[in-house]
């Protein structure tokens, strides 16, 4: 007797996250440093990406892939200022 | 004192023309040298490599490179690092090079590196064929890394730097999750800078790691992910003995 499926796997908020962060990775953004975590009651989504136009993408992947889920969003754009100090390295 | 700017992970598109290009052209205010520590495109193809080249041609300072795994994606690193050199970058992978910084030569050895993991929880060079190639891709970038810190070593250099895209520690890849350190770096690649010798390693790849670690043997490890370091670059000095 096979077991019960009290939903079905495409249903499964685990494997939904997993197959979005396949989405970022094997889309234009090719994209491994966003972190997609289960919490409880919610999703989040974290990490700084390269550029607006990338955390768009990001957000929009979100959108499409954990529609109708409650996601946090925390997605930064990566800082480009030039360093204000060095390190000293004796 | 040798002022080594360095910056991984950057990550570069068709709209990322020219954001870093305003803070690299004040580099010979603060640096001898600037150090890529590779993941320079998103996936590795001559399209985002042409935007990497552009951004870095005719900087101030000497630019050395490491390759990442994104720059490896479309399979074509070789055309990757052409396009790169012919921008004037040498770009390293088992070799090392010697950098004049106002008269003080400065060695550079660089790999990017591969997985495999940390001291205690690391993969084995055994079972299935694609296993142990695994860990053996992985000493064989560790073994180049070793060879050319050790033909630096012999170039009287004032300072030796092991630049590489994977981590040798596991110090830097704090605040990463712990599954998949295995995949962030390898011992190996720590065991060849310290018996090679180097006064500081710089890396990237890990993006929620954190800066600072330390090799079994004492050499300063700096994780110089864009998103880590939070800036265009960083700085560090270094101080001859």
């Amino acid at each position: 007797m096979s077991g019960s499926a009290p939903e079905g796997a495409g249903e499964n908020v685990e494997y939904r996250v997993a197959h979005f962060r396949d989405r970022l990775a094997a889309e234009e953004l090719g994209e491994l440093g966003v972190r997609a975590e289960v919490r409880p009651g919610a999703v989040v989504v974290s990490g700084t990406v390269p550029s607006a136009e990338c955390r768009e993408t990001v957000l929009r992947t979100v959108r499409e892939e954990l529609a109708g889920l409650a996601v946090h969003t925390d997605v930064l754009v990566a800082e480009t200022a030039t360093p204000d100090h060095a390190e000293e390295l004796p | 004192m040798i002022r080594v700017a360095a910056v991984g992970d950057i990550h570069m598109g068709p709209e990322s023309q020219g954001v870093l290009r305003p803070a690299f052209d004040t580099l010979s205010d603060c640096a001898d040298l600037l150090l890529l520590a590779g993941d320079l495109t998103r996936h590795g193809t001559p399209e985002e490599a042409r935007v990497v080249a552009q951004e870095v041609r005719d900087l101030p300072v000497p630019v050395v490179a490491v390759l990442g795994n994104h720059d490896h994606h479309d399979e074509q690193p070789e055309k990757v690092a052409a396009l790169l050199e012919d921008a004037g970058v040498r770009v390293l992978e088992g070799e090392g090079t010697v950098v004049e910084c106002g008269g003080t030569r400065v060695g550079v050895a660089g790999t990017k590196g591969f997985g495999g993991g940390f001291v205690g929880r690391s993969a084995g060079e055994f079972g299935e064929p694609l296993m142990k190639e695994f860990v053996r891709y992985s000493r064989r970038c560790a073994d180049g890394l070793r060879s050319a810190l050790e033909e630096l070593g012999r170039q009287d250099c004032a300072a030796r730097v092991a630049l590489t895209h994977f981590s040798p520690v596991a110090d830097t890849l704090a605040g990463e999750p712990l599954e998949i350190y295995p995949f962030l770096g390898s011992y190996l690649l720590a065991e060849a800078i310290d018996t090679a010798g180097a006064d500081l390693s710089v890396h990237g790849h890990a993006h929620a790691g954190s800066e600072h670690g330390m090799t079994a043997g004492g050499v300063r490890v700096r994780n110089v992910a864009q998103p880590v370091i939070r800036r265009a670059f960083n700085v560090y000095h270094l101080h001859e003995n």
